[in-house]
């Protein structure tokens, strides 16, 4: 009875610290991939508030653990939260938003307009090309959930 | 004139300047060191770019437009150029944007970066599927199975906070250490880039203001790929 409960013990801690050090590699993994992209940055630098820039910091921080917290807990907090229709309209849209940023931010780092352009020596008329690009992405998202995929 | 050799002007300049009146003068855009004075305040008040409209404009002046221009009032002054050999000014009239319209871009941003993170996350815990994972982790060494509420959920999320916290350096206004967090640092790079293309684009252009009208920095980066086969 007593090994029990030290074996017990024993997987608990185990338990804690692989827990513990794959949230930390998560986090670094994951956030240093949002910042590294420049998204946010470029959303300071688009709006001219980039002294604001350390609270956009605290903002991806706190959406990071209250979005990590609400994904493994979500059975035991929907009580807590009366999700409604206006909060989820808001969340979807703006994680719209920067989504579809994070995509194209992607994109810029690896280079894929430049190097397309190149290939392909389109000098003119890349306002379409973005157009296009962006409601490629509108329509694929749109058939996704559409089409239950 | 009198004899004025070995005369040296040092000049020094950032390669964004913010100008607020229309009549720049090269002390609004350079800072500059000579031994005689006299020199000095003349060259700082000479003006080396009128600015006719009264819209928000962007130049990009090449330093060695400048020197042909001390040169044509100092032919025999040396000059040394110690900062960037190209200087983007930017005209900026002196409005200030509404305070409210710059609260609602604010908090707009802040919304966008607060769900991205939050979809961010969840979009990748569900992407791995970590509530399989950790139910398997916790079978594998309890021999139980999981309930979903296991003590690696909350360390997990302890962990996510940790890593979030060390990752940016801050919390607030409280620095954990003096080093800039990453996104200052992103921040500068993004802004050194469109420095770059500025500058880039309006030698390309032949729109830099240059001692012989066309860019001057057309340099071995062939833009059109004319050396291949």
């Amino acid at each position: 009875m007593w090994t029990d409960q030290v074996t017990t013990a024993v997987q608990q801690i185990l338990l804690g610290i692989i827990g513990l050090s794959s949230g930390v590699a998560v986090a670094g993994g994951l956030f240093s991939f949002i910042v590294e992209l420049g998204v946010i940055a470029d959303f300071a630098d688009r709006t001219h508030t980039g002294d604001q820039i350390l609270f956009y910091e605290d903002c991806v921080a706190l959406g990071g653990m209250l979005g990590n917290l609400f994904f493994l807990f979500r059975p035991a907090l929907s009580a807590l939260f009366p999700i409604q229709t206006v909060l989820l309209v808001i969340f979807g849209l703006f994680a719209g938003v920067f989504t579809g940023c994070w995509a194209m931010g992607l994109a810029e780092i690896l280079n894929v307009f430049p190097v397309f352009m190149r290939r392909t020596r389109i000098v003119r008329y890349i306002t379409v090309l973005v157009v296009c690009t962006a409601l490629g992405k509108g329509l694929g998202a749109w058939l996704f959930f559409y089409r239950g995929w | 004139m009198t004899r004025r050799d070995n005369l040296t002007l040092y000049m020094k300049g950032d390669r964004d300047v913010e100008v607020k009146k229309q009549n720049v003068t090269l002390g609004d855009i350079l800072s500059m060191e000579c031994t005689d004075k006299n020199i000095l305040a003349t060259v700082k008040s000479m003006t080396v770019l009128k600015i006719r409209s009264q819209k928000h404009q962007r130049y990009v002046i090449s330093v060695l437009r400048i020197i042909q221009f001390i040169h044509e009032k100092y032919p025999d002054l040396t000059i040394e150029n110690l900062g960037e050999t190209d200087i983007i000014i930017t005209y900026e009239t002196q409005k200030t944007p509404a305070a409210a319209w710059h609260i609602v871009k604010i908090i707009f941003v802040a919304v966008v970066t607060f769900c991205g993170a939050a979809f961010s996350i969840m979009a990748f815990n569900n992407d791995v599927d970590v509530t399989r994972l950790f139910g398997q982790i916790y079978e594998q060494i309890t021999g139980q199975e999981s309930s979903g509420y296991t003590i690696l959920e909350i360390s997990y999320s302890l962990g996510i906070i940790a890593g979030i916290l060390i990752f940016f350096n801050h919390f607030g206004r409280k620095r954990f250490t003096v080093d800039p967090t990453p996104m200052e640092i992103q921040m500068r790079l993004y802004e050194n880039d469109i420095q770059t293309t500025l500058v880039e684009n309006s030698a390309r252009k032949g729109e830099e203001l240059d001692v012989d009208g066309s860019g001057n920095n057309s340099g071995p980066a062939d833009p059109a790929g004319n050396h291949r086969s």
